[in-house]
């Protein structure tokens, strides 16, 4: 651990830093839980996506990914729940450098960091452990996709910045503050991840043999099966599936399963997929936008500069 | 399948007759209809080839209708197939030499495995079939069973015993019935196809009805043919229940329908398979989803997925639109929507915390004038008193600075004359007294201190020259000292109450004429300082005196002080000065001086009299003049060209201290100079920005003008790039750099075209003289004479000169210039 210490920066207090908690929730009691976000959408529904692409110009392929917040209180300045912000970019395919053994396929490489304000407890600028593992899962689900035979010899780099990262569970939870959590909430953030890089790879024009779409289900204490779940409102998640599925080849590339799955976890699984196809639906969308784009300024030329600019802001 | 042609086979055999099997068939199944029972086309169908085969049998044959539906069915309809058939099956032949011997062969093939059974022949056709087809078998044994037993037990026998014959002796039953080729290798194909069927991948058209089992289908039967055939007689027990439940409402037809329908389905190998696939059965196999993956991608956007396990999901369109602020920020508005209104309903969708506070709500933030407009109003009020800064510092607009300057001087005059002296002390070679003069003024404006003197005459009198203590205060190499003489200019600034002055001790030796010409072209006036002993004085006046009158006449110099020095030797005596200043007198008017600038003084440097104050000896009381310091005062400078552009001459270059690790020093001819300005060193062509100015009394200053001799404190350049002599412009207006010029000459000596050195200052470079183009009038400038092959001393000329080398030298229209051949000179300007 003292080896992965930044030392460039001067670093916030290694406790993390958080939000402040206001004397009215701890004067009257019961108005912290008033505060507590409820699931007002059906099990099976899912949360809006919003997702654009082209968001860096100066990279081959872009995208942003945005899961909103579904209600917002207006009588308290912390978000009851939180939404999910990730930008991807890819870099590349672009030749390996000269030192890099010889590859005939395409040598992935996926960073996931998290900005170090994108969760309520602090993270550090030094990739941790667990953006690490979320990275690894990533390139699991990529590698599936992206025919990398065609590329040989190169390598491309994809990086997720999580700017705003689902919670593990509510704030006002007591132990949530510890960080540690129960971890479903990197279940969305895999599954966010998934769907921005597959949406960023699109972008950047790499062949691939589908589009991966990331989806998450999970089953809440008294047995019911919701599809992606956000980890503050609920309070009893026992078990939570991420996969990254191929819809129309109806493969799964990448399944996280966690906590107490019980006998039956194709069920679950099952559900991720269904809540992955939502994703489909709307990378779907993008990527007729996309194209669309694409072709409007092979037709008129030099217009994409002017909106390269313009999209920078 | 199987048994129509192995039926048909095993009857080619034996009659060779002309029932051979055509497309014909086939294309009609396809047009048919499939089910599990009969359909109304089927009924038809089957009535009417009844009633067709009736006809064609006549009444030679009995033939029981349920004969005919079956051969028909067997047959698919082709009347003329079952019509043989069936003559065949009722013609008086005996059938018996068949028989047996398919029956045995029947049994070889058929292995001892499954002979036990009673339901061998069901369950044989399992083996060679799929499923389906077994349970049309059964059927079909079935309804024989019930009507007539023995004849189609006959039938089963011939159709069962043709296949495993056809499974072994293929190759021998081909060639030996030719005629039936077609048939065999029908039969051949047909038999391959199911023989493979059970063992590899099975086609999902053939596998249509497994899905209705409960127990899914492992897809092969390899040894667990018991197992089959015991699901095979439970079904065939559960269709037995079914027609007789049946049995008083539907006809015979209606079973055979069901079977037909069932057989049809084999059928449907050459097909389409398209409607076999409308039913639930999975596209995937291996998938254990109930849910079928939606085979086109629109059908998630479009409907709900339909779930049978109760998961219903509702996809509305998950596409947001619309992004939280910072999404809107970072994206940019969508192209369909104009910016202003996408941000402002971003802004409006987050509470700002402190919006809902009252003093927020109350404060009136622009009510008052802004801290600018405090100050702006300040300024304008105290812009009608007279600004004392006018230079401001970094401005490096010439003109404006130039004007300040000139109010400036107007205001202080009496500090700032900014009058530049030269000390210009001639005498023959040495020894004229100049250097002690300059010593003795110094000393006498309490410039050094006594302490200092003391030094230095302590140290000139350990060698034997104590009269040279104060000179050494301008002499300060070891060099100087040694020798005794003035080598290089010496530059020392005083000040008296009403001006200040720096004094360019330049040498008066002839090896250094070089460095008194560079002392020389910065003065504003010179000193001329001889020797007032008789032999000292007559040799001066011939030798180096004479010549640096010319040159200092040459560099413009118009201003003369002639210090009669070393007037202690003669006593004062007035005659002595009368006589020497008749000789200058007549010395400089053939040198063109203007005797009206020209002022005499009577001195004595090494004691001091009459140099800043009145001499005290009673012999000298005859002189009421000024003393030298009084003429000195009562000098007015040259008016210096403040507007044109930045023109300095480096005198020095040195390394200034730990700040300022590059200096130079030298005098600004034209134009001014500030802090921050950039200049440009020619001709090395090399840009410097000016980082401070130090006036040659030690003071800093943010500016400098024509006159002055500055310290520059240079940055953004190299040292290389600055050699004594080289120029500092302005880099907006360079001095080019010329490598040949016309310019008018007064010469001094005889002038020829020839090779001259030119000096510009401290810069020296070689020329050629190529050609003499006119003589002009002195005074009037107009051309006496073209193109002479001489000039006489005394004559002004205009020139043709061509600089060899690479460098040229910077020079202007105006500029002077000395042109010198070994130890003859001549001036003057382009």
């Amino acid at each position: 651990m003292a080896a992965n210490t930044d030392r460039r920066r001067i670093n916030a207090p290694s406790g993390g830093t958080s939000a402040p908690v206001f004397a009215k929730t701890v004067l009257e009691s019961g108005y912290l839980q008033s505060l507590r976000p409820n699931r007002t959408r059906g099990p099976n529904e899912l949360r809006k996506t919003f997702l654009q692409t082209g968001i860096v110009p100066s990279a081959s392929g872009s995208a942003y990914l945005e899961v909103p917040t579904a209600s917002s209180s207006q009588s308290t300045l912390i978000p009851p729940t939180s939404s999910l912000k990730i930008a991807a970019s890819i870099q590349g395919p672009k030749p390996l450098p000269r030192s890099a053994p010889f590859s005939p396929t395409l040598v992935l490489t996926t960073t996931v960091k998290f900005a170090p304000f994108a969760t309520r407890h602090r993270r550090g600028y030094i990739r941790d452990s667990a953006e690490r593992d979320l990275g690894v899962h990533l390139e699991t689900a990529l590698r599936g996709v992206i025919i990398g035979e065609r590329w040989p010899k190169s390598g491309v780099e994809v990086v997720i910045t999580i700017l705003e990262g689902d919670e593990d569970a509510w704030w006002g939870d007591s132990g949530a503050e510890g960080g540690a959590g129960s971890g479903f909430g990197l279940l969305n953030v895999l599954a966010g991840c998934i769907t921005v890089a597959s949406a960023a790879i699109m972008d950047a024009g790499i062949d691939c043999v589908d589009m991966v779409a990331g989806g998450v289900a999970a089953v809440t204490g008294d047995g019911q099966k919701v599809l992606d779940p956000c980890p503050a409102e609920h309070q009893d998640l026992v078990a939570a599936c991420a996969v990254g599925y191929l819809a129309s080849r109806d493969e799964i590339t990448e399944i996280w399963l966690k906590g107490d799955v019980g006998a039956d976890p194709d069920e679950l699984i099952e559900g991720a997929t269904h809540a992955a196809l939502g994703s489909v639906s709307v990378l779907r969308e993008v990527l007729l936008e996309n194209m669309e784009a694409k072709m409007n300024i092979t037709k008129e030329g030099s217009k994409r500069k002017l909106e390269d600019v313009e999209m920078t802001g | 399948m199987p048994p129509k042609s192995g039926f048909s086979r095993a009857k080619n055999v034996d009659y060779d007759d002309d029932d051979i099997y055509d497309d014909y068939s086939e294309e009609e199944y396809a047009a048919e209809g499939e089910g599990d029972a009969m359909s109304e086309e089927d009924k038809e169908q089957m009535a009417a080839g009844v009633a067709k085969v009736k006809e064609a049998l006549g009444s030679e044959y009995k033939v029981k209708e349920v004969d005919i539906q079956d051969a028909l069915w067997n047959y698919y309809y082709d009347v003329g197939k079952s019509v043989t058939h069936l003559k065949n099956k009722y013609a008086p032949k005996p059938q018996t030499p068949a028989k047996p011997k398919a029956v045995s062969r029947f049994d070889q093939a058929a292995g001892a495995a499954d002979a036990k059974t009673p339901t061998s022949t069901g369950k044989h056709m399992l083996i060679c079939s799929t499923e389906s087809t077994a349970r049309t078998t059964s059927d079909w044994a079935q309804d024989s069973e019930r009507d007539s037993i023995t004849t189609i037990c006959e039938t089963l026998r011939d159709q069962l015993g043709a296949l495993p014959q056809e499974l072994l002796n293929i190759s021998r039953v081909i060639p030996n019935h030719t005629p039936s080729c077609a048939s065999d290798y029908t039969s051949a194909r047909t038999k391959d196809f199911f023989w493979d069927m059970p063992w590899g991948n099975v086609p999902s058209n053939r596998l249509a009805t497994i899905t209705m089992q409960p127990s899914p289908y492992k897809g092969g039967l390899l040894g667990g043919s018991s197992k089959l055939a015991a699901l095979a007689a439970k079904r065939k027990q559960k269709q037995q229940e079914e027609a007789a439940a049946k049995a008083d409402a539907a006809a015979n037809g209606q079973t055979a329908d069901k079977a037909v329908a069932l057989l049809d389905r084999l059928n449907f190998k050459d097909k389409p398979s398209a409607p076999a696939r409308e039913d639930t059965k999975p596209r995937y196999p291996r998938k254990r989803s109930a849910t079928p993956p939606p085979q086109e991608p629109e059908f998630v956007r479009e409907e709900p997925i339909t779930e049978p396990q109760g998961i219903r999901i509702e996809f509305p369109n998950l596409r947001a639109k619309q992004p939280s602020m910072f999404g809107a920020i970072l994206c940019g508005s969508p192209p369909d929507e104009p910016e202003q209104q996408h941000v402002k309903r971003a802004l409006s969708s987050f509470p700002l915390p402190y919006a809902n506070a009252k003093a927020f709500t109350d404060a009136d933030p622009f009510s008052k004038p802004s801290p600018d407009d405090l100050v702006r109003q300040a300024q304008a009020r105290s812009a009608g008193t007279p600004k004392a800064k006018a230079k401001t510092r970094g401005k490096s607009d010439g003109d404006q600075l130039a004007d300040s300057v000139e109010k400036l001087v107007v205001e202080t005059k009496v500090k700032s004359k900014n009058l530049d002296v030269v000390e210009e002390y001639r005498k023959r070679h040495v020894d004229h007294g100049k250097s002690t003069l300059m010593g003795r003024l110094l000393y006498d404006l309490k410039i050094v201190d006594e302490r200092s003197v003391d030094k230095l005459r302590q140290e000139a009198e350990t060698i034997g020259k104590s009269s040279f203590a104060l000179a050494w205060l301008m002499d300060q190499t070891p060099e100087e000292r040694s020798r005794g003489v003035t080598v290089d200019i010496a530059t020392v600034p005083f000040e008296t109450d009403k001006t200040s002055f720096t004094i360019l001790d330049a040498p008066g030796h002839r090896d250094f004429i070089p460095n008194m010409i560079a002392g020389v072209s910065q003065a504003d006036f010179a000193v001329l300082v001889v020797d007032a002993q008789e032999n000292s004085f007559q040799s001066g006046l011939k030798g180096q005196t004479k010549e640096h009158a010319l040159i200092v006449r040459s560099m413009g110099i118009q201003r003369l002080i002639v210090a009669v020095n070393k007037m202690d030797t003669v006593s004062w005596s007035k005659e002595r000065f009368d006589k020497v200043r008749q000789a200058t007198t007549s010395f400089f008017e053939t040198a063109s001086f203007s005797l009206k600038n020209i002022t005499f003084i009577p001195c004595a440097g090494l004691t001091g009299d009459n140099v800043t104050k009145r001499a005290d000896d009673a012999r000298a009381e005859w002189y009421s003049g000024a003393t030298f310091l009084e003429a000195l005062e009562a000098s007015e400078p040259k008016t210096r060209a403040l507007e044109k552009p930045l023109r300095l001459t480096i005198n020095d270059v040195f390394r200034g201290s730990g700040q300022n690790p590059l200096s130079i020093s030298g005098q600004i001819e034209t134009g001014t100079v500030q802090v921050g300005d950039v200049v440009l060193a020619l001709p090395s062509r090399e840009t410097a920005t000016v980082k401070a100015i130090e006036l040659p009394d030690g003071a800093p200053a943010e500016w400098a003008v024509a006159g002055q001799i500055p310290t520059l404190h240079l940055v953004d350049i190299d040292a290389v790039h600055l050699r004594l002599g080289d120029m500092l412009c302005a880099p907006t207006a360079p001095v080019r750099l010329v490598k040949s010029f016309t310019c008018k000459m007064l010469a001094f000596e005889h002038v020829m075209p020839q090779f001259v050195d030119v000096f510009r200052g401290r810069q020296q470079a070689t020329g050629l003289i190529t050609a003499l183009a006119s003589i002009l009038n002195k005074n009037t400038g107009e051309v006496v004479k073209k193109k002479p092959r001489i000039v006489k001393p005394g004559e002004v000329a205009r020139v043709r000169v061509e600089l060899e080398g690479s460098a040229g030298l910077p020079l202007e229209v105006s500029s002077r210039i000395v042109l010198r051949d070994g130890g003859g000179r001549w001036g003057r300007d382009c």
